[in-house]
């Protein structure tokens, strides 16, 4: 009895539609709060954190290499620990999270501008533009991006600002790659030949019809590509290519922690890096959600 | 509704309802169906798109997405009633086979076709040796029509016409000697005179072995050519079934009607007519210089492979359409008809002369003045003087621009020297479209009112040509006879010369004054209509009007 | 003539990459700093011995003659000696080569079947419990960077519950003049972690782009018309659906491998595994040019032999490439 009456609720359109929309809310929710949650501490760093772990004169040497737990000498708790100069590693993770998404953010903003400009250029014109651009994303595209990483780091030389730049000559070819080819595809449609039989200027046919259609493969890239950029440069501060010592980032915090993981001192890269992989991880699942939902054909699905 | 005798029936479905269930709610698909198939018999299921007549062949084979959910009703197999279970193991391929409308996209393109049949074969008897399965395959490939099937056993796919793998496929679907055969629009994707010898085929195949088919189609040509009875479906519903010839003749149901009426009719005899108000310049015997000429036109096939450097990525290799030496003028306030099946370059002339694609010889004259048309339309300065209306009129609209925008721009752009009510409301007006869709987006408009809003953007721009490419055939039916006519309306309306290009006889006979005919890229017949479809002894054209079904030729 | 275009375009890959990363890498090298003090005793040395060492190393030319000097001699098969170890060059790539070659080896033979079948399954049941549990551990391993995930591999497997070696290669056995490691049982238990570190983000990047081919190929026609004619799922899934995905999943599966070869940078380095990357990121640091220069140029020899070896596995999976 009970059954049916349940059945015939569901069946009402309404209702259904309702909850159907509910679960499609909730499904992602718990990646949502969690990078949300990541943001805010990201933002309030300088507020919540027991200490400034880039002011020397906070950072207390006596307390080096504390287990978590541990109340140091400056009489708040090291909830996770020290690392070997004695900074909080609860304090770095927060303000290592402020350099992580900066520069990730940053750098995939950029890159996805120059990818979106130069995959619509080359689908556009066609010809010797394309072959140029093309060739040179299958040349980068071909070499791992640690490698192209390395290189321009190498060139560039240490700093934040050169991370960053490092960053964008890495991610650029994918969305150019991407870009070009839905841009390949749209200009096939004939909305594009109506817009050339009108003779409207080349800019405007670029702005006004291309662009906007090209435009969704690098939005749902975005976040991926966010949460790639997180990693790179957490593994370029782990080779000692990365930002510099004194501030650190969420990987050179892990990086720091290595010479002490033989001694089993694993709270020191232990911490940093679930802080990194919930950080990426999260960018990835709402990544993977909101490509889902922007993509018809697997909404249809 | 007829009532018909009691044959004994081979497949039947009754009272069948079927749901579609999403996030979005349950949305009806099919609602009571009721229907049986008698033994060696060829029942049409037809309906626009949306009408459910494909969900019907889908069911009866259980090839469903999940999200379809049977609400009630069953389906009988011989008085049987058929079962996920008994699908899987007894019925598909054994009992009931299928043909799907995609010829290109129902094969393997990695498998080389022997082999896909010789699978079938097998799954469908396994106590056959790999070699006797060669055998029947073999067998099966010569019943269909392939000649030299031995040869061609190991080839694939994509070597293969487009109406030898549509054979092919018919050749799987018999590997189980199946008692039922579903075909999905089996000849939609393929031209005229091939459409016809499929049909032949297919028609054939019941007469010899008692076979019975389902066969759901959109043309009203289809279903007069091989059904023996057909099922008319609008929006899930069965509103009229009974014997071919009695629905052709008497159709009940309004809708029915309707779509009878919609179908375009070819005539055998025609007589002298006068369609417009300002005839054309040829009828009164005075030659007059034309409004454009196409002088000695060839463009030769687009070589395939890397486009830029050896090892880019694989180029799109284009369509290996041609033209060659076509040469052709289009009178002022005249209407042309360009006729061809696909691969005749019919679509290449058109947008060469609108100046989106470059010819590799000749030239374009427009009043006189001559364009280099082996250089890109910019350059030639041809572009912008010949307006197109698309043929798919979901592709032809910007999805980011609303209405309102896409016909401003229009005008804005346009390059025309007539004077011409620029009006966007105007123009929607004129074309029975409601002043509220300005404000909306393409995606939010019917098809029909896409293809209205794409007429109203060429005329917009004041051009004095307009070349329309197909600007019905992605259309249901209903709808395409409404945008014929407005056409018409508007070339009545004005002195403009236009340019219909079509694969289909029947829709250019009412609305041209000039008709050419393409195949493999030259010009084949030309001449009045009236000329064309009463007096021409040319083969090629006899043959395109033959392959109208002889029920819509009047 | 197929074949005849394929080889000629991937010569000029090979040389156009080669061009390229030579230049950048040279010009990189160049703006860090002068390698003439990593060879030199900076203490001890005094100004003459720095011009002597600069004048034997070639330093004291304009930075594009010493480019073209580097071309030249390439041409000729020389790659000079390294600053540091006083060997040539290309004995140094070599002799490191085996470590690669195994590691890769291993970690691929690993990741290559486990990702396909996992993704295979995920892909067929699209939606199911199995299927979304891939999924996420896939976005999870993902989302890990390989230096953190060989770090905790370390911790778990080595220092705390100490069933494996935390690093180096460990026993190794002389074969084809060379040594391996492989064919020892000390050396299986060194390659295992570092190999795991290695093959799981790749189980995760294959598994995903077998699932969504699998998803892909299951929703064409030729699938639905395989349902119809009466084969069974699994025939349809191993006879239909695989090869069908297989091209993507060759191609990554080369680029992947190509970049196990050159650039487990991260890995070798952790586990101090003696190879190719970790050769690579040592000589950058000491900015010894021709050691840099010489892997490099292996580097790119791997990437086209690995691209023309894919240009052939496409040929013989795909008709309409081999018959067009």
């Amino acid at each position: 009895m009970k059954a049916i009456v349940l059945r015939i609720l569901l069946q009402r359109p309404g209702l259904d539609r309702t909850a159907g929309l509910f679960r499609l809310r909730l499904r992602a929710g718990g990646s949502q709060i969690v990078l949300a949650a990541f943001v805010l501490v990201a933002i309030l760093a300088p507020l919540i954190s027991p200490q400034n772990p880039y002011d020397p004169l906070q950072v207390l040497g006596w307390d080096a290499s504390s287990p978590p737990g541990t109340v140091g000498s400056g009489g708040y708790a090291y909830i996770l620990g020290t690392d070997g100069l004695g900074r909080d590693i609860l304090s770095t993770i927060f303000y290592g999270l402020r350099i992580s998404l900066v520069v990730s953010i940053v750098s995939s903003l950029a890159a996805a501008m120059i990818g979106l400009a130069a995959g619509v250029t080359a689908a556009y014109f066609g010809r010797w533009i394309d072959a140029v651009i093309m060739r040179l994303v299958d040349l980068q595209l071909s070499l791992p991006t640690i490698l192209v990483a390395l290189i321009a780091i190498v060139t560039l030389g240490p700093g934040v600002d050169r991370i960053i730049l490092a960053l964008i000559i890495v991610q650029w070819a994918v969305y150019a790659r991407m870009v070009r080819g839905v841009a390949l595809s749209e200009t096939r449609k004939s909305y594009m030949d109506a817009a050339q039989l009108l003779r409207m200027p080349t800019l405007r046919i670029l702005l006004r019809h291309l662009l906007p259609n090209s435009i969704a493969p690098a939005l749902t890239l975005l976040p991926i590509e966010i949460g790639h950029a997180i990693a790179l440069e957490a593994t370029l501060s782990f080779l000692g290519l990365g930002v510099p010592l004194d501030k650190p980032s969420l990987g050179s915090a892990v990086a720091n922690g290595f010479q002490y993981l033989m001694t089993g001192q694993y709270w020191i890269s232990l911490f940093p890096g679930l802080a990194l992989l919930c950080l990426v991880a999260s960018i990835n699942f709402v990544g993977d959600d909101l490509r889902r939902r922007l993509d018809p054909r697997s909404a249809a699905r | 509704m007829i009532q018909e005798p009691v044959v004994p029936s081979l497949l039947q479905m009754e009272g069948f309802s079927l749901e579609h269930r999403s996030v979005f709610g349950p949305v009806s698909i099919l609602t009571d169906v009721n229907f049986s198939l008698g033994y060696g018999e060829v029942l049409g299921v037809i309906g626009e798109s949306g009408a459910g007549k494909s969900t019907i062949g889908n069911a009866i084979l259980g090839l469903l997405a999940p999200q379809f959910v049977r609400v009630s009703g069953t389906i009988r197999l011989e008085g049987a009633p058929i079962d996920d279970r008994t699908l899987e193991r007894d019925i598909r391929g054994h009992r009931i086979a299928a043909i799907f409308q995609d010829h290109t996209a129902s094969l393997d393109p990695l498998m080389p076709v022997g082999k896909q049949i010789r699978e079938t074969v097998l799954a469908l008897d396994p106590a056959l040796t790999v070699s006797e399965a060669k055998e029947v395959s073999l067998q099966l490939m010569t019943r269909v029509g392939i000649s030299d099937a031995a040869r061609r056993y190991a080839d694939y796919p994509h070597q293969f016409s487009g109406g030898q793998r549509q054979r092919l496929v018919i050749a799987i679907a018999l590997a189980g000697s199946p008692d039922v055969i579903i075909a999905d629009e089996p000849t939609s994707a393929l031209d005229a005179t091939v459409q016809k010898q499929i049909l032949a085929l297919l028609r054939s195949l019941v007469d010899e072995s008692g076979l019975s088919v389902i066969l759901v189609t959109h043309d009203m040509g289809v279903v007069a050519e091989i059904t023996d009875r057909v099922l008319v479906m609008r929006k899930g519903e069965v509103v009229e079934q009974g014997r071919t010839a009695a629905i052709l003749d008497r159709p009940q149901h309004v809708y029915t009607q309707s779509l009878l009426a919609a179908v375009p009719r070819l005539r055998q005899t025609m007589a002298a007519r006068k369609v417009r108000s300002t005839s054309p310049q040829w009828s009164d015997g005075r030659s007059e210089t034309p409004i454009l000429s196409v002088r000695n036109l060839s463009r030769s096939f687009a070589t395939t492979g890397p486009k830029y450097w050896p090892w880019g990525e694989t180029a799109v290799t284009e369509k290996p359409f041609a033209l060659r030496d076509v040469s052709f003028d289009l009178l002022r306030g005249s209407v042309t008809g360009i006729v061809g099946e696909s691969g005749s370059g019919k679509t290449t002339i058109g947008r060469i002369m609108a100046g989106l694609e470059f010819a590799s010889q000749g030239c374009v004259a427009i009043d006189g003045r001559e364009f280099d048309v082996t250089r890109p339309g910019r350059r030639s300065g041809i572009l912008g003087l010949v307006q197109m209306i698309f043929q798919d009129p979901s592709l032809s609209l910007n999805p980011h621009m609303t209405i309102e925008r896409i016909l401003r721009e229009s005008i804005r752009y346009g390059a025309g020297d007539v004077e011409r009510p620029s009006d966007c409301a105007a123009m929607m007006e004129r074309l029975g479209l409601p002043r509220s869709l300005l404000s909306r987006h393409p995606h939010q408009l019917s098809g029909g009112q896409k293809q209205r809003v794409s007429i109203a953007r060429a005329l917009l721009a004041r051009p004095r040509i307009v070349v329309a490419d197909e600007p019905t055939s992605a259309l249901d039916v209903s709808v395409q006879a409404e945008i014929v006519a407005l056409l018409k309306e508007a070339i009545a309306e004005t002195d403009m010369t236009m340019v219909f290009i079509s694969h289909d006889l029947a829709l250019v006979q009412d609305l041209c004054d000039q008709i050419h005919i393409f195949k493999a890229g030259r010009i084949e017949d030309a001449g009045s209509p009236h000329y064309i479809f009463s007096q021409s002894t040319h083969p090629y054209t006899r043959e395109l009007i033959a392959a109208r079904s002889s029920w819509f030729t009047r | 003539m197929y074949w005849a275009t394929i080889a000629s375009g991937r010569l000029a890959q090979a040389a156009l990459l080669l061009l390229a990363m030579s230049l950048i890498a040279f010009i990189g090298i160049h703006s860090i700093g002068n390698p003439v003090f990593n060879v030199v005793n900076i203490e001890t040395a005094t100004a003459e011995d720095i011009r002597q060492a600069t004048t034997a190393l070639g330093l004291d030319q304009p930075v594009w003659k010493q480019y073209f000097l580097f071309l030249s001699n390439i041409v000729r098969g020389e790659f000079g000696t390294s600053y540091i170890y006083h060997q040539p060059a290309v004995d140094l790539v070599l002799g490191k080569l085996p470590a690669t070659l195994e590691l890769a080896v291993f970690a691929m033979l690993v990741a290559a079947p486990v990702g396909v079948g996992l993704g295979l399954l995920a892909g067929r049941n699209e939606g199911s419990a199995f299927d979304r549990v891939v999924l996420r551990f896939c976005v999870l391993v993902a989302s890990v960077p390989s230096f953190w995930l060989s770090m905790m591999l370390i911790l778990g497997l080595a220092v705390l519950a100490g069933w494996l070696p935390s690093g180096g290669r460990g026993d190794s056995m002389l074969a084809f003049g060379q040594e391996w490691s492989v064919l020892t049982g000390d050396g299986l238990r060194h390659i295992i972690l570092p190999a795991l570190a290695l093959a799981l983000p790749n189980i995760a990047l294959i598994c995903r782009l077998a699932r969504a081919g699998t998803i892909e190929v299951q929703g064409q026609e030729f699938t639905r018309f395989c349902r119809a004619k009466g084969l069974s799922a699994r025939r349809i899934l191993m006879r239909h659906t695989l090869p069908n995905i297989s091209i993507p999943i060759v191609t990554i599966i080369a680029l992947q491998f190509g970049g196990m070869l050159a650039f487990a940078v991260v890995v070798e380095t952790i586990f101090a595994w003696p190879g190719v990357g970790k050769l690579l990121i040592d000589s950058i640091q000491l900015l010894d040019r021709p050691v840099v220069m010489a892997t490099l140029t292996f580097v790119a020899v791997a990437f086209v032999t690995l691209n023309a070896l894919v240009d052939l596995l496409y040929a013989i999976l795909d008709p309409r490439v081999r018959l067009s």
